[in-house]
């Protein structure tokens, strides 16, 4: 028999029960839509991470900060401010700069809101992260006075509206509690807002953020009373993988293994396993309503079966061979499987757009420790992969629980086909 | 004359539970081409099993069946299949496929036979014209007579020009004009397309139609009449 006659003659069938044949195809297409719903909010979430963190990171930095590693928290070591002096002399550097950083306040009039406190030079800072440490409003100085201030979007709009919390020219006050000092003790820093910083998005690891404020190095050391600093940021001359290690290497040996190198290439590769992770775990949960999907057509195609043996018993009569009966039944449960599987990848994405307009206002991140917060706008990512995946899938679920029902089917005896009643 | 169908000393034995009833004994027949055969006998004498056989809807538990001069017991599963397309089936029950109509019925057999759709098509049309049917390809077996998906039967048995027809108590289901304009076409088959027929029936007078009658009891044949 031909394969169309074949394929025409089991569609034949499933149009004459097309409620149960819908129904059992609701199945896979629940199974399919709920597998691509979340694997592509998943991925969708990990583009916008990961182009925030692009952003926040330039791929040629490297973090260096005291700890030595794991379970280094027990050293007594700390970076310092002059250790960028060590570490531009290491080869491959174009520059290194360190970090101090505070969590405290920002008053200006009457309101107060958390922020983070950065002490930075801020001509390095500038250079590293040229594309987000630069003003919307205002300018910021390369040979800043002592209390100039430079703050995040954020600091300047909290609220998501139009109301300034404070803008270039206010005079505020920032303030940090000193909790070595006994008794507690708040010191205050009064400046002048110079200038504004574009908004970077989302969150950052040593870039520039949104909700922090910026003070020049030498200033933050007088006001925190202190030269170790948190971290030194590295820029390197280029980000080889190559330029990174050796460097990375030669920083760990040169503060005797105390210090912890991250690099950011690093870091995405990290987020890039984790969200790997997550997805295979979704991806998971999402088969496990695939395969209910799937004994679902098992149980269709053994009563559909049990309901055709005489059928059977004629096409054997008039000379069908058990193979194409094989085929006739397996083909039904394939394009129940494949038209589910389809459906499915359509109705998987609406459901990942609806679900992202739903919750998609409330998926934020607090940024550093702030109040203010940073949101991520997630737009669901279908990939080629996950189409031609999701169709896969279902086809394989189709001919797996199809096989037993179809094979069934062709097993049964002529004879006694026909004679059943 | 070619010998189609030829038994020798066949015998079939089956399991029914667990006591072993013989349904045929030693069956020997000889059928050639050209023939229009009854095999008439009560129920229980293994007319039906005989059938079955000589349909390659079943293996033989003794002796020997040849069809067409070859041992169907040597034939795998597959084998019997494709014998079986040589084979024009028409059953009591006429055995149609309900959700087909007419046309496709007749087509099914070719359909399995590989033919394409044009051609088929055409010698369907062909075939329900000549059992009288042809304005009512379209309809289906539920919105035919008994008479009529009887006729429908018949083209399809003879789709794929079979080298004999194989007809199980015919008319038994039918009203007695219908069962008078089966037969009668059946015997113009036989007489103007030299079309084989080995029919099984219970019922003497329609056995009588036949040149040739084998009266079958308790899993022999014990009789062979000249009508």
């Amino acid at each position: 028999m031909r394969l169309s006659d074949i394929f025409f003659y089991a569609l034949g069938a499933i149009k004459l029960r097309k409620l149960r044949a819908g129904l059992t195809m609701l199945g896979v297409i629940i199974g399919i839509a709920a597998m691509v719903a979340l694997l592509s909010i998943t991925q969708g979430l990990q583009a916008a991470i990961t182009s925030q963190l692009q952003r926040g990171l330039a791929t040629d930095t490297l973090v260096v900060s005291a700890g030595g590693g794991f379970g280094g928290g027990n050293s007594r070591f700390s970076l310092l401010v002059n250790d960028t002096n060590i570490i531009d002399s290491i080869q491959n550097v174009t520059v290194s700069l360190a970090v101090i950083q505070r969590v405290g306040y920002i008053k200006c009039g009457e309101q107060a809101i958390r922020i983070t406190i950065v002490g930075i030079n801020f001509a390095a800072y500038k250079e590293i992260y040229s594309s987000t440490f630069m003003a919307e409003d205002g300018e910021i100085p390369v040979n800043p006075e002592d209390d100039v201030i430079v703050i995040g979007k954020r600091v300047n709009l909290p609220w998501n509206n139009e109301t300034a919390f404070c803008r270039t020219g206010d005079h505020v006050e920032i303030l940090w509690t000193n909790t070595t000092a006994r008794p507690l003790k708040n010191e205050t820093y009064t400046g002048r807002v110079v200038a504004v910083l574009r908004e970077v998005g989302g969150f950052s690891i040593g870039g520039p953020s949104d909700s922090s404020v910026y003070i020049p190095l030498e200033r933050a050391i007088t006001f925190f009373g202190t030269d170790k600093c948190e971290m030194i940021i590295v820029k390197l001359k280029d980000d080889n993988k190559a330029t990174i290690d050796g460097v990375s290497k030669a920083i760990k040996k040169a503060f005797g293994g105390e210090a912890a190198v991250t690099s950011s290439t690093a870091l995405l590769n990290v987020l890039s396993d984790v969200f790997a992770t997550v997805e295979l775990f979704l991806a998971g949960i999402a088969a496990i309503s695939l395969l209910v999907a799937g004994i679902g057509i098992m149980n269709i195609m053994i009563v559909s079966t049990m309901e055709r043996i005489r059928e059977i018993g004629i096409l054997k009569a008039l000379g069908m061979r058990s193979r194409t009966v094989l085929l006739i039944f397996l083909s039904e449960a394939i394009i129940i499987g494949i038209l589910g599987a389809i459906i499915g990848v359509g109705a998987g994405y609406v459901l990942a757009q609806v679900a992202v307009r739903i919750f998609g206002g409330d998926m934020s991140f607090a940024g550093q420790g702030a109040a203010v917060r940073g949101a991520i706008i997630i737009t669901p990512v279908l990939t080629p992969n996950v189409i031609i995946g999701a169709v896969v899938f279902g086809l394989l679920v189709s001919v797996v629980f199809g096989l037993y029902p179809a094979w069934k089917a062709s097993k049964l005896r002529p004879v006694e086909a026909l004679r059943y009643e | 004359m070619a010998v189609i169908v030829e038994a020798v000393e066949l015998k079939k034995t089956y399991m029914l539970g667990k006591v072993p009833v013989e349904a045929l004994r030693g069956v020997n027949l000889k059928v050639e081409e050209g023939e229009f055969l009854s095999i008439l006998g009560p129920s229980g004498s293994g007319k039906s099993t005989l059938l079955n056989l000589i349909g390659a809807l079943d293996k033989p538990t003794g002796g020997k069946l040849y069809i067409e001069g070859v041992d169907t017991a040597t034939l795998s599963d597959g084998q019997l299949a494709d014998l079986r397309r040589k084979i024009g089936f028409v059953f009591q029950f006429f055995n149609l496929i309900p959700r087909l109509t007419a046309l496709q019925n007749v087509e099914l057999p070719m359909a399995i036979a590989g033919l394409s759709g044009i051609e088929r098509r055409k010698r369907a049309e062909e075939l329900l014209e000549t059992v009288g049917l042809g304005d009512r390809k379209n309809h289906k077996p539920s919105e035919l007579s008994g008479g009529q998906q009887q006729r429908v039967a018949i083209a399809r048995a003879l789709a794929n020009n079979p080298r004999f027809l194989l007809m199980d108590e015919p008319t038994g289901n039918i009203d007695s004009k219908s069962a008078h304009e089966i037969i009668q076409l059946v015997k113009r088959l036989n007489i103007e397309q030299k079309v084989t027929v080995i029919m099984v029936t219970h019922d003497q007078k329609l056995a009588m139609e036949a040149v040739r009658t084998l009266h079958m009891l308790d899993g022999y044949i014990v009789k062979e009449t000249l009508n």
